[in-house]
């Protein structure tokens, strides 16, 4: 407002008369605009900033997503260099790398090793017992930057939300990812493997509820 | 019904579209130079190409094998002929058994590296195992078929 007010005097002074009334209005209008635009803008700040009783609730949210993050059946591909197994989180057999994290084969292994060599997109083979289930992209690793092994709930909570880090998902993306194929997966693993401990439905409200709230994170 | 190409040929099986590739290929095609070993994608005995990729027939599904499929019978090519003559060569095989999967996954690695270093052959190979024991033997052989290339 201060800038907008020293502007309109400086350029009325140079006009004359006639004009100047219509610059005035002009000016006033303007003037008007931007004043009704910063109330909207912070009116909806205000209305994205989520409440001392949101907050909470995304914390005990988070309290429940991240059990769901570090099950064997999300943590085991979410490693650095080399895909886990079982509940016991043995060191995949035989051995697989990750490969180039770009291209066709993102994070999917390299040469004759690669993921889709065995796992089938469709969905597990229970007569092998090669767990699949996939989307376009199949079974592959999380990206380097997800790596969540050894992470405190803090640090986890932290980085899922870094779009620098986490493939630029913001809170809407980020549960849709939690509803991808691959991911649903955890829910039907296929042969033993025990399936992520919370109702699908259930894990996605408690993302909304934590999305909501600001993706609040423990200290 | 499930349709395969198979070694150039377009074939209608009359099978369930979740059998492994490798019951289609051996009891349907009769195509047996394609080896069961574990049947649970560990050994690799049963490796063919699908679209010039390593795949595990005992573990992808016959409903699943969407591409052009290559067995041990059929594949061909530059690479596919250094292999084999520096397989001869050094005599690789003992028993044999597992020798049609180390094969393709050989040609699978020349395929896209034609300078592989020890490194690049062990993780590219890691997923072959021969009960013999014919390691060194499947490398030099690798090696020889590269310096062809």
């Amino acid at each position: 407002m201060i800038t907008v007010r020293l502007m309109r005097g400086a350029v009325m002074a140079r006009l004359p008369s006639r004009r100047r009334a219509g610059a005035a209005i002009f000016a006033s209008l303007a003037g008007a605009t931007v004043v009704l635009l910063t109330a909207a803008l912070s009116a909806h700040g205000q209305a994205n900033t989520p409440s001392d009783a949101e907050k909470s609730k995304a914390l005990a949210a988070w309290d429940d997503i991240v059990i769901v993050l570090r099950h064997p059946r999300c943590l085991n591909c979410h490693q650095e260099n080399v895909p886990l197994e079982g509940d016991e989180r043995r060191i995949h057999i035989p051995l697989v790398v990750r490969g180039p994290e770009n291209g066709e084969y993102n994070s999917q292994g390299v040469s004759a090793m690669r993921c889709r060599n065995c796992h089938n997109v469709s969905g597990n083979n229970e007569t092998s017992g090669t767990p699949g289930g996939g989307d376009t992209g199949g079974w592959r690793l999380a990206p380097r930057t997800m790596t969540w092994q050894g992470l405190s709930s803090a640090k986890l909570c932290e980085i899922i939300q870094d779009k620098s880090l986490n493939d630029n998902m913001d809170g809407p993306a980020l549960i849709r990812h939690m509803g991808s194929a691959l991911v649903m997966w955890g829910w039907e693993p296929g042969g033993d493997r025990t399936k992520v401990p919370m109702l699908h439905d259930d894990f996605i409200n408690q993302m909304k509820i934590w999305v909501a709230g600001g993706m609040a994170c423990p200290p | 019904m499930v349709t395969l190409n198979v070694n150039g040929r377009s074939v209608d099986l009359d099978i369930d579209p979740k059998m492994p590739l490798l019951w289609a290929l051996r009891d349907f095609l009769g195509l047996t130079g394609t080896k069961y070993g574990c049947g649970r994608a560990l050994c690799g005995a049963c490796t063919v190409h699908i679209d010039g990729e390593a795949a595990r027939s005992c573990s992808i599904m016959a409903g699943d094998a969407k591409g052009q499929i290559t067995t041990i019978e059929a594949v061909s090519g530059k690479v596919a002929d250094a292999v084999k003559a520096a397989w001869q060569r050094l005599n690789v095989v003992q028993c044999g058994y597992c020798q049609s999967g180390q094969i393709m996954a050989a040609i699978t690695l020349l395929s896209s590296n034609n300078k592989p270093s020890d490194q690049d052959i062990d993780l590219s190979m890691e997923g072959n195992i021969c009960r013999c024991g014919t390691y060194v033997r499947i490398r030099a052989a690798i090696h020889e078929a590269a310096s062809k290339l």
